[in-house]
């Protein structure tokens, strides 16, 4: 069976101009993103793949190469696009619910519809109860709940995930990974994940990307399909992939 | 619980008693037929002659109409002028880069040093004195507004873009909203500076006002006058400064505290 290509990074580099000189950030990364896979890049911290992301998002332009959504080539931010941001990003002026619905609101949508949308995404994180909760009275995994809702009632086709349990403490980390899992099946949609954490990348992903240290290069791709879900951590196979992707990894002291 | 509850009664007693000790201390300290500092009594006895033979033919509401007629309308030109032009500065590059020089060095000049200015080209009568006022609350206006929109996240502004706001949701929905509680400090900020512009433009040229009221009694050397009007102006700044914080909770709910 023919997997298609939902999005394609073609030769994509980035160069940042300093006063002086310039530093490569990432340099000639092709990658192609198959259509409701969950795909996690992975990479040493510092190495460049929020700036990837960012690009991918629109918010940064890329040096060189191309993007291509189902084939055809775009630029600049896209509403096919949804976002999960590591330092989650909601206003904190706002409810939960008019979080949620901002996307919507910012397409014009009216009240009656956009709080449809939003109840519907906030019921499928679960926050059913807190619409009218302000950020400030909710948990740091609460947060991340409304950053996942948002995301989702954009209705992207493809949503960037950068390193959205990074801020989060373990225990709340273990729990919000099955939770992501448990939404993307229910809701199917490509999926770019990006941590620094070897085991999280064994325990969501389709599909790891690894990455070298900056300037952010292609290291290794890894298959991970045949590994069945749930996961186990303690799993031999779990292990043995960990180990090799481990082997393979820059490391980098910050 | 019962001791939680008396201690909660005397904590909040202590406002009333602090008051009740400060008169207290002014009745001690007052007092004499040559003294510079008139008793309670006297500025009381002063109010109620007040009250029978008004100053300038205005009662003492109609003193306090003028004045405060003058600090709202020049805050409310300040507050307008004073957001649009903080947003401006600190939203578009290119309009800071002309203005802010500008502005910076317009900036410390006191609004009392433009009195004279002010009066040559506006005349003696209301529209001088409202425009002083403006001059004077446009300052920390626009400074607390330019600061605020400074400090917004790039994450919020990101987040934005990425969910779709063009540039006007990112002004209405983003920067107003973020930077909203920096704004009413700064409009609070103002209203004593614009007591302060009104009572020194009053002192030089009014017929009516509270600044007008202490002139007068400085001229024949009423000083219970003098000293019933500073509390008028006092107590009316304390009613002012606490109705902004009750529109600041309105208008703010997510920065109240959690009930």
């Amino acid at each position: 069976m023919e997997i298609r290509n939902k999005l394609e990074l073609r030769n994509i580099s980035k160069i940042f101009l300093t006063r002086k000189s310039y530093s490569v950030a990432i340099q000639q990364v092709d990658l192609e993103v198959r259509e409701n896979e969950f795909l996690v890049l992975l990479g040493p911290g510092q190495c460049g793949k929020t700036v990837l992301l960012n690009i991918v998002a629109g918010l940064l332009e890329q040096t060189t190469g191309e993007i291509c959504i189902d084939g055809a080539p775009y630029s600049g931010l896209n509403n096919q696009i949804g976002f999960i941001f590591q330092s989650i990003g909601i206003m904190p002026w706002l409810t939960v619910r008019d979080n949620v619905a901002i996307g919507p609101k910012f397409a014009g949508k009216n009240k009656k519809e956009r709080y449809e949308i939003a109840q519907k995404n906030i019921d499928l994180v679960r926050l059913t109860g807190f619409e009218k909760h302000f950020p400030r009275q909710l948990s740091g995994g609460m947060k991340q709940r409304v950053g996942i809702a948002r995301a989702y009632a954009n209705n992207p086709e493809i949503l960037l995930m950068d390193e959205p349990f990074g801020q989060l403490d373990a225990q709340t980390r273990y729990a919000m990974q099955d939770e992501i899992l448990r939404i993307w099946n229910e809701n199917k949609r490509t999926v770019i994940f990006v941590t620094n954490n070897i085991e999280e990348a064994v325990y969501l992903g389709d599909r790891i990307v690894l990455f070298s240290s900056r300037p952010m290069q292609v290291k290794g791709v890894y298959d991970l399909t045949s590994l069945e879900r749930p996961r186990d951590y303690t799993d031999e196979d779990f292990l043995e992939i960990r180990q090799k992707i481990s082997d393979n990894m820059d490391l980098v002291l910050e | 619980m019962k001791g939680r509850k008396r201690k909660d009664i005397l904590l909040n007693l202590l406002p009333l008693v602090s008051i009740l000790l400060f008169i207290l201390a002014w009745l001690v300290v007052s007092g004499g037929e040559s003294s510079l500092i008139p008793t309670p009594t006297a500025v009381f006895e002063r109010y109620l002659k007040l009250l029978e033979k008004p100053i300038s033919k205005t009662s003492i509401p109609g003193h306090i109409w003028a004045s405060l007629k003058r600090v709202l309308l020049g805050l409310l030109y300040g507050s307008v002028f004073g957001i649009s032009f903080g947003l401006l500065i600190g939203w578009n590059k290119t309009c800071n880069r002309i203005f802010k020089p500008l502005f910076e060095l317009i900036r410390p000049i006191p609004a009392l040093a433009w009195i004279p200015l002010m009066t040559l080209w506006l005349g003696i009568g209301e529209t001088s004195k409202v425009a002083l006022v403006f001059l004077g609350t446009i300052m920390p206006i626009t400074v607390n507004t330019y600061t605020g929109v400074r400090l917004i996240p790039k994450i919020n502004i990101d987040a934005a873009r990425v969910f779709g706001a063009n540039n006007v949701q990112i002004i209405t929905d983003i920067v107003l909203p973020s930077s909203l509680s920096a704004i009413i400090a700064g409009v609070k900020t103002a209203l004593g500076t614009a007591w302060m512009v009104v009572l020194a433009a009053e002192m030089i040229s009014a017929k009516t006002g509270l600044g007008f009221m202490i002139i007068r009694g400085t001229d024949v050397l009423d000083l219970p006058l003098v000293i019933f009007a500073m509390i008028l102006i006092g107590v009316i700044g304390a009613c002012i400064s606490s109705l902004l914080t009750i529109v600041e909770r309105k208008l703010c709910p997510w920065k109240s505290e959690i009930n």
